[in-house]
């Protein structure tokens, strides 16, 4: 049969993809147990969804501490007027551009952690990036990714190429490692682009069966797992996906891949553990206030964040969204209106099994003496726990010392975001 | 199809048999013929072979093509010349440029660019995606994309080539910021390119100089504490109160960013040996390395009332006070002469042109001839391409392509032909690697970890695919005078894998593909289908 010329599909929308199960393929896939079908209890399995915004995001202007006077002393030109600010608790607020989020926090489905951050000094975007995602602040030897050591240890949610899933173009180091994970750029794009069903299939088994003689190394393993994915990922039909209950995402990066990410948690193909990031929080010059750079971003954020709780609905139940950033910035602004790197941060978790409606964390205060090096918010609660918290109390794990090595994440240090 | 012997196909083609030879059952590899170092260099040095270049490079001396390489300006390039006239971008200067979009910012939102302000406070940098500046914007990114494409492709002195696009990731800018839409594309044509193969220390002095590199990193508002612009200065002695407002709204004080990724990316690397005080030392000494009038696309202007004059101390080296710019020359001078950074930036050509985790033996090699020819990129190169590092079977296919590298490459083994559009570098931006698009300073990645996913491999063979049957958008193909159509499944497939590929077909593709054209009766769509395969297959992902 001849391939058709018209190779390329404009719009997104895959044709329906027979399940025509090849007995080779079978014998093949012995090596790994994947089920066939999905199973029906995967429908409430717990999704952590980590949202990392690279850049070092300004913590102190997104959960503003408007009770503390030395907020207002040391950024005359970029701290959130009083009035502007969308009160939490009397003493916290949030950056009115994330007013969004707002019910949320009423609703108590979000929280956020305050002065978290990491142990080491380093002040490198790359450097503390890497900490972040490798799980080992200071060492610069880890070859894998925190969420992959969890996932090397939950066998039993391994049979599913989906169980970890990043969205964007590069696999982040968060997830590089042993354990096999899926980047995705595109979920209608994901697979051959033929629009003859039967064309496509050949040409894919074809490519499969070429991957299949590569020799061994991360260009056979990705090989495999990208057919066992389209397979997969056909099977369960993400034709023409339109939000639930009104959602409406904002244009954007982050609103496409938290829509996408909904999509898949409800395609239910055993997704457990997503990725996506975000860049533009390294505000070094004009950062604005109320409205201006990270404003613009926080809108974004905020309303992508909304939305997929909006669609989401129900099945927020048994989900989390949890930001993370590398470090925070400054406490006094710099001589551009913007905020240099800094210290500690606040991060943000959104879900069913959030014990929201309140900023948790110990909150060290803004006075000089409290700072760390004199110059920005110091940090009281170690990344690692907050995420062994997610991994522990979320998705179930056991074994944290395994995916965070010489750290002892104790159950007396979490901060408390989900209930026990 | 029926099935001819072989043999007597690929004679009466004329194509010389020659394929990588596969490891014996002991895993040793015997050494590399004279096809194989062919390739090899090709693959390294230059963007993939076109079709017959392997035997062209075999037959001339492998040696005596890499002496060559090493010496750019001597090789005739007239292609490009010729097809560098359909890009009016090289008319342009940054002048040109930032006025455009100063004008149609202006209609678009009717407001006037101050000269000496980055703008009102709190204007985002970037654009919305919808405004008619932003349109310009794109294509203006899209005809310098195009550009490095179209000479990637195109051009015979394919090593300098590569190495531009080496260091536009190591001395990285992101087109994306600000006024740097206006000084990307001098950056690249003046800054970088002249310098690609010279002397380390010029490159470094030359970036640290540019408008496109001060304004990407910040270091044009970094300013010493208490200086006072001569404009304020002068507004102060009719007008208090006007001057205090003046001085309000311009910048005020040290930014670090570009002392940070100067030692940190550009020179030491980040064990290189440096703290956070040198950090701040290193951004007083550039203070006052500013631009003229950067919204009008203005050039390096070093601003002497920004100047911190004070004494500093970097890395326990004494900066005695008084000084003006000498003195980051001369910081400079001494960081492309510092051991740590000859051992990273040979590190990072190591990893580029031998493998992702190269070894000490041609990392040392590298070092020891930046040492002897005091920073000479050619004669570090050089030393590299004799290493035995180099030629070891270990090296050979052990680096896995960029989106960029496996792009250009495939284009180069069908014998395409790239147009003058931005399609085919948005291809490449689709596959992961928009050009100047990166916002990290520390550029794209090298090492296959951040490449290889299952995503990216999907859209590969996608375009793969589209490729063979000329259909990949902004590129197109003559095939009948490479690989003739055939009924010869197996004379088709051989014809493809030695005269496009360079023989790297494994004998299991080889059934593969043989099953696969079994049942094609059309031969043009055969052919397509064995080039698509081919190309979207692993072996091809490899170089």
């Amino acid at each position: 049969m001849a391939i058709s010329r018209r190779v390329f599909v404009k719009s997104g929308g895959l044709a329906l993809f027979s399940l025509g199960l090849d007995p080779l393929f079978l014998a093949r896939a012995a090596f790994i147990p994947y089920r066939l079908l999905p199973s029906p209890t995967v429908s409430d399995q717990p999704v952590l969804v980590c949202l990392f915004m690279r850049g070092a995001v300004d913590g102190l202007n997104v959960i503003v501490p408007h009770g503390d006077p030395f907020y207002y002393r040391e950024r005359p030109r970029i701290a959130v007027p009083a009035s502007d600010v969308v009160d939490l608790d009397g003493y916290f607020g949030l950056h009115p551009a994330l007013k969004a989020l707002k019910p949320l926090w009423d609703n108590k489905s979000l929280a956020a952690v305050h002065a978290v951050g990491s142990p080491d000094a380093t002040r490198s975007h790359f450097d503390a990036q890497d900490y972040m995602e490798t799980g080992t602040p200071g060492s610069k030897a880890t070859p894998d990714g925190w969420l992959n050591r969890y996932c090397q240890h939950d066998a039993e949610h391994a049979d599913t190429p989906f169980r970890a899933v990043a969205f964007g173009p590069e696999l982040p180091r968060i997830l590089a490692g042993s354990a096999p994970s899926l980047a995705i750029d595109d979920l209608q794009a994901f697979g051959l682009r033929i629009p003859q069903p039967a064309a496509r299939d050949k040409l894919t088994r074809a490519f499969e069966a070429l991957y299949e003689g590569a020799e061994t190394g991360l260009l056979a393993t990705s090989g495999r797992e990208s057919f066992e994915a389209v397979r997969r990922l056909q099977q369960a039909n993400p034709l023409q996906y339109q939000p639930d209950h009104g959602a409406s995402y904002p244009r954007g990066r982050i609103g496409h891949a938290l829509l996408q990410i909904a999509q898949l948690i409800k395609s239910n193909v055993g997704l457990r553990v997503a990725f996506l990031d975000a860049t533009g929080w390294d505000t070094h010059v004009n950062q604005g206030a109320s409205e201006g750079q990270l404003a613009a971003r926080l809108q974004e954020l905020g309303g992508s964040l909304a939305a997929f709780a909006t669609d989401l609905g129900e099945r927020m139940r048994s989900v989390v969204v949890l930001t993370m950033s590398e470090f925070g910035r400054t406490v006094r602004e710099n001589g551009n209106s913007g905020t240099d790197h800094g210290h500690a941060t606040a991060m943000l978790a959104l879900g069913g099994p959030v014990l929201g409606g309140r900023v948790l964390g110990k909150w060290p205060t803004l006075d000089p003496a409290a700072r760390y090096d004199g110059r920005d918010l110091a940090v009281t609660t170690d990344f690692r726990d907050l995420f062994g918290e997610m991994l522990a109390r979320h998705l179930g794990a056991t074994d944290l010392s395994a995916v965070f090595p010489g750290y002892s994440v104790r159950e007396d240090h979490f901060p408390g975001v989900i209930s026990s | 199809m029926r099935v001819v012997p072989a043999l007597v196909v690929i004679a009466a083609l004329g194509v010389p048999v020659a394929r990588i030879p596969r490891p014996n059952p002991t895993g040793q590899r015997p050494p590399l013929t004279p096809h194989d170092s062919a390739l090899h260099v090709l693959n390294r040095l230059a963007y993939g072979p076109r079709p017959g270049e392997v035997d062209r490079v075999a037959g001339s001396g492998v040696m005596k093509w890499i002496d060559a390489q090493l010496q750019p300006d001597r090789i005739p390039d007239p292609e490009v010349e010729r097809r560098e006239s359909s890009f009016p971008i090289l008319g342009k200067d940054p002048g040109d440029l930032a006025r455009a979009i100063t004008v149609v910012r202006r209609q678009r939102f009717g407001t006037r660019q101050n000269g000496q302000d980055v703008g009102p406070p709190g204007r985002p940098l970037l654009l919305p995606a919808d405004s008619q500046a932003a349109l310009h914007v794109r294509q203006t990114m899209g005809q310098l994309q195009q550009l490095a494409v179209m000479r990637a492709a195109i051009s015979e002195r394919q090593l300098r080539e590569v190495m531009v696009d080496f260091w536009t990731n190591h001395f990285n800018v992101f087109f994306g910021k600000g006024a740097d839409r206006a000084f990307t594309p001098s950056y690249i044509e003046r800054t970088i390119r002249p310098r690609a193969m010279g002397r380390f220390e010029d490159l470094l002095v030359a970036t640290a100089k540019s408008p496109a590199m001060l304004f990407y990193l910040d270091n044009w508002q970094s300013v010493a504490k208490g200086a006072e612009p001569p404009a304020v200065a002068r507004m102060a002695r009719l007008d208090d109160a006007r001057a205090e407002q003046m001085l309000a709204r311009m910048p005020q004080g040290l930014n670090e960013n570009y002392a940070r990724e100067l030692m940190e990316l550009h020179t030491l690397g980040v064990d290189g040996g440096y703290t956070q005080q040198d950090v701040i030392e290193v951004a007083r000494i550039f203070t006052g390395w500013s631009i003229e009038r950067p919204q009008q696309g203005g050039e390096f202007r070093f601003n002497d009332w920004a100047h911190d004059y004070g004494e500093k101390t970097v890395r326990g080296v004494d900066f005695p006070g008084g000084h003006g710019m000498d003195e980051g020359l001369r910081l400079l001078k001494l960081l492309a002469e510092d051991p740590a950074t000859m051992h990273h930036v040979s590190r990072q050509l190591c990893a580029r042109f031998v493998s992702d985790d190269p070894p000490d033996g041609c990392v040392d090699d590298a070092v020891a001839a930046w040492r002897r020819t005091d920073g000479d990129i050619a004669e570090v190169l050089r030393a590299i391409f004799v290493s035995p590092d180099f030629w070891s079977p270990q090296a050979v296919r052990a680096k896995v392509k960029t989106p960029l590298e496996y792009i250009v490459s495939a284009v180069r083994a069908v014998g395409g032909d790239p147009d003058t559009t931005p399609r085919l570098a948005q291809v490449i931006g689709r596959l992961g690697e928009p050009l100047y698009a990166q916002p990290s300073p520390a550029g794209y990645p090298e090492s296959q970890e951040e490449w290889v996913n299952s995503g990216a491999l999907l859209l590969r063979m996608n375009m793969a695919v589209a490729l063979a049957a000329g259909r990949l958008p902004g590129v197109t193909i003559a095939l009948d005078s490479l690989v003739p159509t055939t009924e010869d499944a197996a004379a088709l497939i051989e014809a493809a894998d030695v005269r496009l590929l360079g023989g790297i077909l494994t004998p299991h593709s080889d059934d593969v593909l043989r099953h696969e054209v079994a049942n094609v009766p059309d031969p043009v769509a055969a052919r397509a289908l064995v080039i698509g395969l081919a190309l979207g297959g692993p072996e091809f992902q490899r170089r």
